[in-house]
């Protein structure tokens, strides 16, 4: 009985309940040199996976389905804040916290494209890829069955009987082609370069 | 005589004193140990096989993701390894700075490796003395690359972010405050009598068994191995002008010791590079091509090699990492640890080694 009356006794001082109820800390601040993550800026996401595609990090991204939509979810532990998926985003979806204030501070940037490249001792001419591109269907509705195309804008086409890549810079890098090869004969691949800008454009 | 085992004493997998998961059976007669026996592969991640296929900039994740503690040389290393693969050249602001960050890493490592140390030998105040200074060194690493631990802070042809001269400046600042608190912690190490009775003598390896075993790094340097630091070897290194740290005792003591010195080696290096910071771009640009190398670069345990193989798109056909604990681990057991005098001693012996077990078992 005396010790519960002690401990109300020293639980019910002002001086212990202003402590409890009001602590006052410091407030958090972020470090100035924190270069944050992409954020979402609330435009609307299309899910063209562009951002995904473009990411250098493993798993550091995911665009996933919401309730009305998709919505692009980053890893923290897994993203390096690189900045490259709000560079890639067509529809302005994700801004870039701080990143790319400090990589246009120090005037770097990565370009990336895409590498295509087919092995003719792989390649059986079925012209699946070229049918499947989406790029390609987009520029010649048209396309035949085969892979030909009277079209020169398009990526790739069949001509006299093997694949040929005509524009390999409008490659979005889906992967289609690759995944509709029979033979594995067709690769992409992401090539990215690290640059200073101002030395590298002259 | 012949040498009877009275009982088979196993330490660990899990240990309060280890970091990680590994097991050490001891074979005593009485309180001496006769013989030690290190088992691994209770935690393979299998991670060379996991990088196998992609492309560069992918591996360049996992190769940090190899060892949390030492990350930022596996990314240095790999890195290097893929410019060596295709002729990019670095601007020299970049090399500098990759120095910076590397070196912080190592202080970062060294100080946790002595931390454990002290931790073992229950010397706990300094120990945790140890671990606040800590922080300040991943404080200034997180300045400049960004995070903490997984930095990803070189790709091939320079470094990710530059180093403003406000934050150079505020960095020399926290160094000087590291410098002065590693100071006093070191004196404390040096001497203290208690540390000294559990340090001094205990875990003898000779030089010629250290060169035996192939003992890297700050394990070999304590038993007086000379031109085992990789880092003599690195052209940025030998322009900012290095020299090694060796002692000769070649126990415990000598092992802490080691790191302790070359915590004030790196500091003066991390100086160095941030008074002659050459102005210019820190990004040279270039793609990876194919090709084949094995390169090795000094961690802060010691050498750390990769051997790659790489295909026509930058992509990463072949991978063999091999890691500085590998030996240290083996030398421990077979050298260090073998007819100790008290069973009490095996932890912190096998703990001065610096044991590594997520880069053993990558
Ligand atoms: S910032 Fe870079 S690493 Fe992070 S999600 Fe975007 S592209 Fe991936
Ligand atoms: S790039 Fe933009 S629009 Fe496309 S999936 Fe990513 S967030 Fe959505
Ligand atoms: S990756 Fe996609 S856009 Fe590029 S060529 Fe293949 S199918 Fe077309």
């Amino acid at each position: 009985m005396r010790s519960i009356i002690y401990y109300l006794r020293e639980f019910l001082r002002p001086e212990w309940i202003r402590k409890f109820f009001f602590a006052k800390t410091a407030p958090l601040e972020t470090p100035s040199y924190f270069k944050g993550y992409p954020t979402l800026t609330g435009n609307e996401c299309t899910a063209c996976l562009s951002c995904m595609m473009i990411c250098p990090a493993p798993k550091a991204i995911a665009v996933l389905r919401t309730r009305d939509g998709w919505e692009p979810e980053i890893y923290p532990g897994h993203c390096i804040r690189c900045g490259l998926c709000v560079e890639a985003c067509p529809e302005g979806v994700l801004s870039s916290g701080r990143i790319l204030d400090v990589t246009r501070r120090d005037g770097t940037a990565f370009w990336s494209w895409y590498h295509l490249q087919v092995d003719d001792n792989l390649c059986m001419r079925c012209g699946n890829c070229c049918v499947s591109c989406p790029v390609n269907r987009e520029i010649d509705p048209q396309l035949a069955g085969s892979g030909t195309s009277s079209s020169d804008e398009v990526i790739m086409r069949v001509e006299g009987g093997r694949v040929r890549i005509l524009h390999e810079e409008k490659c979005t890098g889906c992967k289609t082609c690759e995944t509709q090869c029979p033979n594995r004969a067709i690769r992409v691949a992401r090539m990215v370069e690290g640059v200073q800008i101002g030395e590298a454009e002259v | 005589m012949k040498k009877t085992v009275d009982v088979s004493i196993p330490l660990g997998p899990m240990h309060p004193c280890w970091k990680e998961p590994v097991r050490l059976k001891c074979e005593t007669a009485g309180e001496r140990v006769l013989r030690a026996e290190v088992e691994l592969g209770y935690m393979k991640k299998g991670i060379e096989r996991i990088m196998q296929g992609r492309p560069w900039q992918e591996v360049m994740f996992l190769a940090e993701r190899v060892c949390g503690i030492c990350s930022v040389v596996h990314n240095m290393v790999f890195i290097e390894a893929m410019e060596k693969i295709s002729d990019i050249a670095v601007p020299p602001r970049a090399a500098y700075l990759r120095v910076v960050a590397n070196e912080l890493d190592r202080i970062a490592s060294h100080i946790l490796a002595n931390f454990s140390y002290c931790y073992t030998i229950e010397h706990e105040t300094l120990a945790m003395y140890l671990l606040n200074t800590r922080e300040t060194v991943l404080d200034n690493l997180e300045r400049l690359t960004g995070s903490r631990i997984n930095t990803a802070y070189m790709i091939p042809g320079g470094v990710r972010f530059d180093l403003l001269p406000g934050d150079a400046a505020a960095m020399l600042a926290d160094l000087a405050k590291v410098e002065e608190e590693m100071r006093r912690h070191t004196r404390i190490f040096e001497t203290g009598p208690l540390i000294a009775l559990r340090s001094k003598g205990i875990g003898f390896m000779s030089r010629e068994d250290a060169i035996r075993a192939h003992t890297v790094g700050p394990t070999a340097r304590a038993s007086g191995v000379e031109d085992c630091d990789l880092r003599l070897r690195h052209p940025t290194y030998r322009e900012l002008g290095f020299t090694q740290v060796t002692r000769t005792e070649g126990d415990n003591f000598a092992r802490v010791m080691v790191r302790f010195q070359e915590v004030f080696q790196s500091i003066d290096l991390i100086r160095k590079c941030i008074d002659t910071l050459p102005e210019g771009p820190i990004r040279g640009g270039g793609f990876c091509k194919a090709g084949e190398t094995s390169y090795a670069g000094e961690a802060p345990r010691g050498e750390l090699t990769y051997t790659i193989r790489t295909d026509d798109y930058g992509r990463v056909v072949d991978i063999a990492i091999r890691t500085p604990s590998v030996m240290n681990i083996e030398a421990c057991a077979h050298a260090m640890i073998k007819d100790a005098a008290s069973i009490a001693d095996v932890t912190s012996t096998f703990i001065s080694s610096d044991p590594c077990i997520a880069c053993n078992e990558r």
